[in-house]
């Protein structure tokens, strides 16, 4: 056989992309191993965090896998309705010359730089959620446990998960419009044929393209768990683990950007945090790999 | 009595006049077929018919289509879609959706039954109607998808049954598929008019011939003649209509 | 009653419609309304000028601006040679297993989160070096961008007609002159995407937390000491207590935004999508 230089004279430039990865892989696992060995598996089960220079040091990052979790997904329950109704409106409903200017619209906003979420975030959503959204539900129904903490600064879980759901919305229904733009038109005149509105027509077709909505939805998960400097902004950066939408928290990133610049004073604390990205590069991997798959599964399948 | 009625019916893309000014009669509990070369306008037409035209946002329609009597432009569409049900030139069951599921949804929509009963009655009809009860009545769950091509097909036809329609409109209903199965479909075109009224589109005059108790021939938008089968095929009155029946036409 | 249920629907598209563009117009005008007051105020000094005292006016963000320019050059030049490579790689050879890898690693690329970039630089880079660094900062926001123009090269060379490819070959080329071709015809498809990535990290905050390190008060002074970031000042200047670091925050948003439109409007407006 024929050895195909230029192929040949590629490959380890392509290697380093894969290098670069393993290496990101290893340095989490290696960095991680002091605090494995002295806490286990605890630097993942207990909400503790006693950074000491002298004495006993001891670390547990829950309260951050919790409020990661917590606020992707009230970012994605929020995202989903939006973007789906976005998607279904630009492919239907708008007019030509306002549909090029929400598709544009949306693009610059799944570009734009996340500084400009935090800032926005932080001085005009927070002030705007506490008094329009979290006072009122707190005074009237605070017997419930999702409205039941006092929402004092209103950085919080809800703040965090609505910024991430105005970030994320554009990613997700972009995914959504793709697929349901390309819908075959047999299946939409099937629908209409049988008698449907347009509304239980478009229910039908949202059926069908159902994959697609459901990796839409877990890339935006994927977004939502690895954004950081946003998120540090408005989410109150408190070790908390509570289950009242309105209670400051941490998340995975926050708490590495918010910890990491004075870790090294101590002993176990870059390690603790390491084990803590470990497992937002664990979670993150599985959760857009999974998207990935399903939205390739999808656009390859003629089912 | 007639089932469909056009007057003067013209169709635009755009600037494009495509249907150009069609006048049929189509007579109940019969099959008429409309033939002509692809891209003549046939599809367009049926779906002047049952008003699925509107789901393209550049198609225009002007004159009118009356069924028993009624114009369908001055009816409710969805009302339309439910009185002439439609057959499509690929068969398209949502495979997302069981066999079963594929036949209901149009009835629960429409509000064709009341209950849960009643529609695993209208079901089974329909599938018999459609000569498909006995090769799925045991896996009604399944997708529909893991049906064979002619199979859809007649799971097509039975869902179109099952909302009663008094019209059937079939787009090339045998295009795509192998010949054992579009005998099969032919067959049931047969059975199907002693009930309802069945508009077929197709390229092929010899399936026209087949099939059909009346004939029209489309070309470029145009009716040339329309007519009683036989008679058109034994003595075409029209030149251009030869042509294209005995094949000499691209 | 189903006509009913249509309207309802098309009452909740409109809503979607607005709750999902609402907040990008908000943003804008947040930004312009907070923004353009200080940089008025703060004259061409808010954009040569350094860093002020807490408590002490304005100042200029200059050193920040520099850093941004200097970074994304930097990033570039590491980043885009490898990148422009893995994406011929991988449309040359779609079928390839390796090249089928590729393709995957960098979609899961686009999506890794980017605090974790910054942190793994951190560790390779900026502990044996014993200092934060425009280096390191380059360096992440390389690895940011990678993937970006990576993937724009590869559907640009895909999207060139097979009868080129077949031409060129049926000429007896050899697949380097093949591919030079072909990369000449594809140019507009990687420029964007090189536009797109740098677009990207020139607003990135995360990767340059624990690399970069900022320098506010002094410009440019050598790729191995700490240098200062549009965005990363930014950050930094949210958390202050001070209120006229909120207002320089604003201000720098505000040229921040304007660069990033500058960018992304027009590459937007000649494509017909992009994948962010």
């Amino acid at each position: 056989m024929k050895i195909d230089k230029f192929k040949l004279a590629l490959l380890p430039i392509t290697t380093v992309v894969f290098g670069i990865f393993l290496l990101m892989l290893i340095v989490y696992v290696s960095q991680s191993i002091p605090i494995f060995k002295k806490e286990g598996l605890a630097i993942y089960t207990t909400n503790v965090w006693k950074a000491s220079e002298t004495g006993e040091e001891f670390y547990g990052v829950l309260a951050a896998i919790y409020g990661s979790v917590y606020t992707s997904v009230i970012a994605v329950l929020i995202a989903l309705p939006l973007s789906i109704g976005f998607a279904v409106f630009v492919v239907d409903y708008a007019p030509k010359k306002l549909k090029e200017p929400l598709i544009v619209a949306t693009d610059v906003m799944a570009g734009l730089p996340t500084i400009l979420y935090g800032i926005w975030g932080a001085f005009v959503l927070v002030p705007l959620l506490k008094r329009f959204v979290m006072e009122p539900l707190y005074e009237h129904f605070s017997f419930i446990p999702l409205f039941s903490y006092p929402p004092i600064t209103g950085y919080s879980y809800l703040s965090a998960g609505v910024l991430l759901a105005i970030m994320v919305t554009p990613f997700a229904s972009a995914i959504i419009r793709e697929a349901y733009r390309m819908v075959p038109r047999v299946y939409r005149e099937g629908a209409y044929a049988l008698g449907l509105t347009r509304f239980e027509a478009t229910k039908v077709l949202l059926g069908y393209i159902k994959p697609a909505i459901l990796s839409g939805f877990l890339l935006a998960f994927g977004r939502a768990i690895g954004e950081t400097v946003a998120v540090s902004l408005v989410v109150g950066n408190t070790f908390n683990i509570n289950p009242s939408l309105f209670a400051p928290g941490y998340t995975i990133s926050s708490l590495i950007a918010n910890q990491f610049g004075n870790a090294f004073i101590y002993n176990y604390m870059p390690s603790a945090l390491f084990a803590a990205g470990l497992a937002l590069f664990v979670i993150g991997l599985v959760i857009n790999v999974a998207g990935l798959i399903m939205l390739r599964r999808w656009s390859h399948a003629k089912v | 009595m007639n089932a469909i009625e056009t007057e003067n019916l013209k169709v635009w893309y755009g600037d494009k006049l495509v249907i150009k000014g069609v006048n049929l009669e189509i007579p109940e509990k019969t099959v008429f077929a409309i033939m002509g070369p692809s891209g003549c306008g046939k599809s367009t037409l049926l779906r002047a018919f049952n008003r699925l035209l509107e789901l393209n946002e550049i198609a225009r329609v002007e004159g009118d289509v009356k069924l028993y009597g009624k114009s369908v432009y001055e009816m409710d569409e969805v009302v339309v879609r439910r009185k002439i049900g439609m057959v499509f030139q690929i068969p398209n069951p949502f495979p997302h959706m069981s066999i079963y599921d594929n036949i209901a949804l149009g009835v629960r929509y429409n509000k064709i039954a009341k209950n849960r009963k009643e529609i695993d009655k209208i079901v089974e009809w329909s599938l018999k109607k459609a000569a498909l009860w006995e090769e799925v009545k045991d896996r009604l769950k399944d997708k529909a998808s893991n049906l064979s091509g002619g199979q859809m097909q007649r799971l097509c036809i039975a869902r179109a049954l099952a909302l009663r329609p008094e019209v059937l409109l079939m787009d090339e209903p045998t295009a795509n598929l192998d010949p054992v199965s579009a005998k099969k479909i032919e067959e049931l075109i047969f059975e199907l008019k002693k009930e309802l009224t069945i508009v077929i589109v197709t390229h092929s005059p010899a399936q026209a011939a087949r099939v059909s108790d009346y004939v029209a021939f489309l070309y470029l938008g145009e009716l040339v003649e329309v007519g009683k089968t036989e008679e058109i095929f034994e003595k075409p009155k029209n030149e251009l209509t030869e042509k294209y029946l005995t094949g000499r036409m691209g | 009653m189903r006509r009913f249920k249509d309207h309802l629907f098309l009452v909740y598209l409109v809503a979607s419609t607005i709750f999902v563009v609402l907040p990008l117009f908000h943003i804008l005008f947040c930004v312009f309304a907070n923004g353009l007051p200080v940089l008025m105020k703060g004259g061409m000094n808010f954009l040569t000028g350094v860093l002020p005292a807490p408590g002490d006016g304005l100042g200029g963000i200059g050193p920040a601006i520099v850093g941004t320019l200097v970074l994304t050059v930097l990033a570039t030049l590491m980043g885009l040679p490898i990148a422009v490579l893995t994406g011929i790689f991988s449309a040359e050879y779609p079928n390839s297993l390796i090249g089928r890898a590729t393709r995957t690693l960098l979609l899961i690329m686009m999506e890794f989160p980017t605090i974790l970039v910054g942190l793994f630089v951190m560790n390779i880079l900026v502990i044996p070096l014993g200092s934060y660094s425009a280096l390191a900062g380059a360096l992440a926001l390389a690895i940011v961008m990678m993937p970006y123009v990576a993937v724009y090269t590869e559907q640009a060379l895909k999207d060139v007609p097979s009868r080129y490819r077949e031409g060129a070959f049926a000429l007896g080329l050899r697949r380097r002159t093949v591919v030079k071709i072909l990369m000449s015809m594809a140019r507009k498809g990687v420029v964007t995407g090189i536009l797109i990535g740098i677009a990207k990290v020139a607003g990135e905050t995360a990767p340059l937390l624990f690399t970069a390190g900022g320098s506010y008060t002094v410009y440019f002074q050598g790729i191995n000491r700490p240098i200062g970031a549009v965005p990363l000042l930014i950050y930094q200047l949210v958390q202050q207590p001070y209120q006229n670091y909120h207002e320089i925050a604003w201000g720098a948003s505000l040229v921040l935004m304007l660069i990033f439109l500058a960018i992304f409007l027009p590459i937007r407006l000649s494509l017909k999508e992009v994948k962010l």
